[in-house]
């Protein structure tokens, strides 16, 4: 069987739209959430008070359901792609066929999910950035870039999820997420494990593997979608992240980093806001 | 009917004005709107905001591009989207003026019930004039602005099934419906 599969390749039938960090960055029109906040609104955070409240968790749920299959194409991948006891331990092989049992369990919840919330299978773009971090050639660097950067991501994005589901009401929603969220710590408990201990006495490749992380990161950080501000859809759930590994620090890092992105779009949009004004006023003076 | 829509060009989205111009008066044609229509688009937004109103002898739509888009694919025209967001809000204009509707409050001042109860209205006359919609999805919506309740549901069944309701027989059944008091 092949080894190290490139993200072009990934199979996927014709409901499907696959599309790259560099396709959704390069889309010119002002951020959603930066838009929705100059308009008046108080708060951007993921809650059944937004007025696109329901659009916009059934737009997540996708976002969730596609990462969902994407985690569990990678973690796959890290079990065939490293010889064993050489590039990569046996346990830790034994830890990625497990996280890859559990992301198959929650592809299949993440679709009832979807379906309960009226959504549907290929309806929105599929962004294939996890995946790209799936395809690094050093295991430590896909631990960090997918189990560290892209499943913290998800503890975010499922605690946000969660807390929406308990607001509305939801039967289902709160639960879900609640157990979902359960594995998510624990697939992230997994790489904070592995990397420290794989690199115990190789301090540069760590080094570099939590530098890759800061890159992942960081994309997600493009648009402001997290960050400890109102401003953002996600908090950064700080509990279950120490719960996950991270120490103090690599969580104010992230909070950083975060904020970073939001200022930088915020005077992004403001820059847009201002041409927009220019040339709508040369429009009228003919 | 004539249809305006502007920009005429535009540069940040993939959309015709003619094409978008087609749809919409398809769609004025269906629901039987007389007068002009005109339709200015904000490419410079990608959220699905669109509101309509009746201004004199003319119908006013603006729309962020969002409204009109393909999701799948970013950046796209989707006349099937953009049949389903004016049809809904250019009904909801509609009945403000055909009467029945003059108590309900502005757009602004409705409540996230309300609002997502007249939406129901609307879109269950959008499909029975042919256009395909997902039920649950709207099911869905209205569901977290009243409840997570069999009397909810049945009431989101009888706002989707009605036909020529006024406001305070569409308010009625909307607070009806309301089980839980978290999001109204």
């Amino acid at each position: 069987m092949r080894k190290f599969f490139p993200v072009e390749d990934l199979a996927r039938d014709e409901r499907f739209n696959l599309i790259t960090m560099a396709d959704r960055q390069s889309d010119p029109r002002t951020d959603a959430n930066m838009v929705a906040t100059a308009k008046g609104s108080k708060s951007n955070r993921l809650t059944p008070a937004r007025k696109d409240a329901p659009n916009a968790a059934r737009a997540l749920m996708h976002g969730i359901f596609v990462g969902e299959i994407q985690a569990l194409e990678g973690a796959g991948r890290t079990c065939w792609d490293f010889t064993t006891g050489v590039e990569a331990p046996f346990e830790l092989k034994l830890d990625m066929a497990r996280q890859a049992w559990d992301e198959a369990r929650h592809v299949e919840i993440s679709v009832k999910l979807s379906d309960w919330m009226g959504g549907e299978i290929g309806e929105f773009a599929e962004n294939t950035l996890l995946f790209s971090a799936a395809c690094s050639n050093d295991p430590v660097f896909r631990l960090a870039g997918v189990n560290r950067a892209l499943e913290g991501l998800a503890i975010d994005v499922f605690t946000a999820m969660k807390e929406f589901g308990e607001l509305s009401s939801d039967p289902f929603l709160a639960f879900c997420e609640d157990w979902m969220l359960a594995d998510e710590v624990t697939h992230v408990k997994m790489g904070s494990d592995w990397l420290r201990k794989i690199t115990e006495n190789d301090p540069d490749r760590r080094k570099k593997a939590l530098e890759f992380q800061q890159v992942v990161d960081k994309l997600f950080s493009f648009g402001a979608f997290r960050s400890e501000s109102d401003e953002s859809s996600i908090r950064l759930a700080r509990r279950f992240r120490e719960l996950a590994g991270f120490t103090n620090d690599e969580i104010e890092d992230i909070n950083e980093m975060s904020m970073q992105g939001l200022n930088d779009i915020k005077a992004q949009t403001a820059s847009a806001r201002a041409a927009a004004t220019e040339a709508l006023a040369a429009a009228a003076a003919g | 009917m004539a249809v305006y829509v502007s920009p005429q060009a535009f540069t940040l989205v993939f959309y015709d004005a003619a094409e978008i111009a087609r749809v919409a008066g398809q769609v004025a044609a269906a629901i039987g709107l007389s007068g002009d229509l005109s339709i200015a688009i904000d490419e410079t937004s990608p959220l699905a905001r669109i509101r309509a109103k009746s201004d004199g002898d003319a119908w006013v739509v603006t729309a962020d591009s969002g409204a009109f888009e393909d999701t799948k694919m970013p950046r796209q025209f989707s006349a099937d989207a953009t049949a389903l967001a004016l049809g809904r809000v250019l009904l909801r204009a509609k009945d403000r003026v055909d009467g029945g509707f003059g108590e309900a409050p502005a757009d602004d001042d409705l409540t996230l019930a309300q609002s997502a109860a007249w939406d129901v209205y609307a879109i269950g006359r959008v499909h029975r004039l042919g256009y395909p919609i997902n039920e649950q999805r709207w099911r869905y919506n209205y569901r977290n602005r009243h409840g997570f309740t069999d009397v909810t549901d049945e009431t989101f069944d009888d706002v989707l099934n009605a036909t020529g309701l006024t406001w305070g027989q569409l308010d009625a059944i909307s607070q009806k419906g309301i089980t839980n008091t978290t999001t109204v």
